[in-house]
């Protein structure tokens, strides 16, 4: 059987390369540098902390964060208290919890937009 | 339930026939959980994808009889595939019997599995899986279950020869099982036995079940084959003789039944090969033609041996017809024009979001009564083959492959829920196994307006246009190409497949070619079209079948020696793989997925050639063609195809435009490529593109292919004043024109 296995992307992660967390920042959606893509796609394949989601509450305009249960039959948790109104910043929001679930350091830079 | 936004799932259903003409009538069948009543109304969909980046959901009301409120009811699913074999007299009459077979169980020590069972409100006999994966004979007069069951759980995907029986003369019961291969840790043969009341007589007025002990109770999950029941208590031995005969002496009195499941593979039917005749029926179209213990590699397709095919590998999950009962009829109108429709169904519940739930459906136009010179082919196929996936939320790939979060829609939300829907056949049962079935007699969740965008959503961005454009089309569908080939074309002069044919029957690619060589005008405007090769189901309309075996974009992989259709027999996989690839139908085949960002086409060399002058009109020669659109910002993308003259681009062929640079996010197809190495993405791989061509066929007919599935998700920007709109409207006016092509 062909599966996915989380585990599979392990690209270690540099918690001195806050460079790389100014370039998503700056630009979520990308395209990023190749250190960027292999960091992120650490991030997106293993998912530390949670295979975060998000729900279109309103298709186009309002999504809000989500994560997957790990399992069939079981409910998206949904976490009504991280709503966004843009993809950009449900991404940066996401990447913080990440970085920290991967380093142990949490992220204080600004907001997207700030 | 309250989470924001519209709930589009509590109240759902399906309509039948999922294709109906005028003058015809369509049944729908509607289940809640939670309201009591709904307002109904009849919507034409002009544009199903809510996405403010698009056109925006258009669903214009037509005034129909069904227009009002309606109770509704909750109608349960009853998941898990079977086979029924009706009661009979010769079942009543057993004292002293035997069971055997060989089982390949898939999902041991989940749940307890039926392998036969003659069982009926707590009373008669069960042979199958206990809840921890042991083999058990369970019997019970109605008072006293007994049970008798071996010592070593099954192990999961390895064949075991199993058998037990009760002798009436003492009562002992016993269960043997024993493992096919036994070395390296694997061996699992084990006995078992018990004491029960000597003399029991069973239970009349019950059907003998195969894989279940009811429908939806106690399903098995794996192959069974060579099923077998005797009269008295034989041994292990005897048993096993019986087991690995495929005809068994039918004239042996005490040989009850001897299920052959090769027989007639296609059907739904399960042959006795007993003088008994104990036939049964099969419920939720289980997988056949699938390995049997028997099977050694000598061949891969069961036509050339079906012996080594007689077992059936069933599913707990498998769902194919939800059995609902009908809520009302809707009688279409002589006069109703072809098109995609759905049943709105709307609620305000005083706890929850407001309710707006569809049913989607189709009309097609009269076979005899063709009005317009271009039609449309619903790709219904594909819309059977991704309904209800939940492969995104199941895998770890999606985020990876958008390069970004995952967006889900309340649909998915209930589908994480609730899988007893039945899933399409890019996911995998709960066993593992591929989903190779699929059926419209089911709720399709992303077949309606509000649905996930991709398919249906994107196909109404052409309809939408077609629309705004007031371009006159018929609609045939996928199904009517399949059942009344080239007829179902031949009315027109041009036809449209959309943004995404990518199931494609032999009956269904043989229409399309012949329309092309007679004259045929066709304009393909998707990508990843006319991929997998997949069939309809003989006697059973609305269902297809998919099997995905060791190349193309497969979301799982088949098990060696299933690559061939129970249905048909026919090789399945790839039309690439088949002789087929789609450069020599369309000029283009699938090369590459690109999901994070989409791109624009710049004209090549053969785009300034005279001969299609027509298609440019109104377009600068240097302009970049859709370098905007509603997904991902570009007309090429999603998924996209590329010309290539050594799989069959015809010598004809102009290639007109070609987005050739596209960035990492781009990923070739596994059959673009020979070895694993660097440079394979779109940013450095040239073979990474969306090619748009045009090529004259015979007696003046042409086709013109896009090539992604983006493109026609780029007719509306800039209120559809763009250069996609106007190369459509060129291609439309020039191919509906019977002036022949060149």
């Amino acid at each position: 059987m062909l599966n996915n296995a989380p585990d599979a992307a392990h690209y270690p992660v540099d918690p001195t390369r806050s460079d790389l967390v100014e370039e998503f920042r700056r630009s979520p959606k990308g395209p990023h540098s190749r250190e960027l893509q292999m960091l992120l796609h650490r991030m997106r394949w293993e998912s530390p902390g949670g295979r975060y989601v998000l729900y279109a509450v309103e298709p186009g305009k309002r999504w809000m964060l989500g994560k997957l249960p790990g399992k069939c039959n079981a409910p998206v948790e949904l976490m009504h208290n991280r709503v966004y109104d843009s993809p950009a910043a449900a991404e940066w929001d996401v990447f913080k919890l990440r970085w920290e679930a991967l380093t142990g350091q949490a992220l204080t830079e600004p907001a997207i937009g700030n | 339930m309250r989470l924001g936004g519209i709930d589009t799932t509590s109240v759902l259903g399906y309509a039948w026939p999922p294709v109906v003409e005028p003058g015809g009538r369509v049944a729908f069948h509607l289940s809640s959980a939670t309201l009591k009543q709904v307002d109904l109304s009849l919507v034409r969909v002009r544009c199903g994808d809510p996405d403010a980046a698009g056109p925006g959901l258009k669903a214009v009301p037509i005034a129909s009889a069904i227009d009002g409120k309606r109770a509704v009811r909750h109608q349960p699913l009853r998941p898990g595939s079977c086979a029924v074999i009706a009661d009979r007299p010769v079942l009543r009459g057993i004292d002293s019997f035997s069971v055997g077979a060989f089982i390949w169980p898939t999902l041991p020590g989940v749940a307890a599995q039926t392998i036969l069972a003659r069982w009926r409100d707590g009373a008669g006999w069960r042979f199958g899986l206990d809840a921890g994966g042991h083999l058990e004979l369970a019997i019970c007069d109605g008072k006293a279950v007994v049970v008798a069951r071996t010592s070593q759980p099954a192990l999961g995907r390895e064949w075991l020869f199993v058998c037990g029986s009760y002798d009436a003369r003492t009562g002992t019961l016993s269960v043997r099982q024993v493992s096919l291969d036994p070395q390296a840790g694997r061996d699992r043969t084990a006995s078992g036995t018990a004491s029960a009341a000597p003399g029991l007589r069973w239970i009349a007025d019950a059907p003998l079940m195969i894989a279940a002990q009811a429908i939806g109770e106690a399903n098995f999950d794996g192959k069974i084959d060579r099923p077998r029941l005797c009269r008295g208590a034989i041994d292990a031995a005897a048993m096993r003789a019986l087991c690995e005969a495929i005809n068994p002496p039918a004239g042996d009195a005490d040989l009850i039944a001897a299920w052959d499941f090769s027989i007639d593979i296609p059907g739904q039917t399960v042959r006795d090969r007993s003088a008994n005749r104990l036939h049964g029926e099969l419920v939720q179209i289980p997988a056949r033609g699938v390995t049997g213990a028997n099977w050694d590699g000598t061949a891969n397709d069961w036509r050339a041996l079906p012996a080594h095919y007689g077992a059936i590998h069933f599913c707990s999950d498998d769902m194919q017809d939800a059995g609902w009962s009908p809520d009302f009829t809707l009688d279409i109108p002589a006069d109703l024009r072809g098109g995609y429709y759905a049943l709105r169904m709307t609620a305000q519940p005083a706890d929850g979001d407001p309710v707006d739930s569809y049913v989607g459906f189709f009309v097609r136009t009269p076979r005899t009564a063709p009005k317009a010179k271009l039609a449309i082919i619903v790709p219904l196929a594909t819309y059977l083959a991704y309904a209800n996936g939940a492969l995104r939320m199941d895998q770890v790939h999606a985020e990876s492959m958008l390069e970004g979060l995952l967006v889900l829609s309340r649909d998915d939300l209930y589908l994480q829920v609730h899988r007893e829907v039945g899933l399409s056949t890019y996911d995998t049962h709960a066993d593992g196994s591929g989903w190779r079935v699929s059926s419209a007699k089911r709720p399709i969740l992303n077949m309606r307006p509000r649905c996930n965008t991709f398919n249906y959503g994107n196909d109404t961005h052409l309809i939408d246009w077609l629309e705004e454009k007031g371009i006159d089309y018929d609609v045939v569908s996928d199904e009517d190409l399949h059942r009344d080939g080239l007829a179902a074309l031949s009315p027109y002069r041009c036809v449209m497949t959309l943004s995404h044919p990518e199931y494609y029957s032999r009956e269904m690619w043989d229409a399309i070619d012949a329309y092309q060589r007679s004259g045929g005008r066709h304009m393909y405007l998707g990508g990843n079209g006319f991929y997998w090769r997949i069939a309809f189901h003989r006697d059973l309309p609305g269902v297809i079948e998919v099997r995905r075996d060791v190349t193309g974009v497969r979301t799982w992989e088949g098990e060696a020696g299933e690559a061939h259709l129970a249905f048909t027999g026919e090789s399945a996989g790839l039309w690439r793989s088949n002789g087929r690839a789609p450069q020599r139908l369309v000029g283009v085949g699938f090369d590459a997925q690109v999901f994070d960002r989409s791109a624009g086409y710049r004209r090549m060399p053969d785009g300034e050639n005279p001969r299609v002058a027509w298609m440019f009109a109104g377009i600068a020669p240097g302009e970049m063609i859709g370098d905007f659109g509603a997904r991902n910002g570009g007309a090429a993308g999603l998924e996209i195809d590329r010309a290539d003259p050594e799989l069959g681009s015809p010598p004809a062929m102009l290639l007109v435009a070609s987005a050739d640079r596209i960035g990492y996010g781009g990923m070739p197809a596994p059959e673009e490529f020979r070895t694993f190495h660097r440079g394979l993405d779109g940013e450095q791989n040239a073979r990474v593109r969306a090619d748009l061509v045009y090529f004259p066929t015979a007696k003046g007919g042409g086709v013109f292919s896009t090539g992604s599935i983006a493109w026609v998700t780029a007719l509306s920007h800039n209120r559809y004043d763009n250069n996609v709109s106007r190369l459509m409207e060129n291609v439309v006016k020039r191919f509906i024109d019977p002036a022949p092509l060149d």
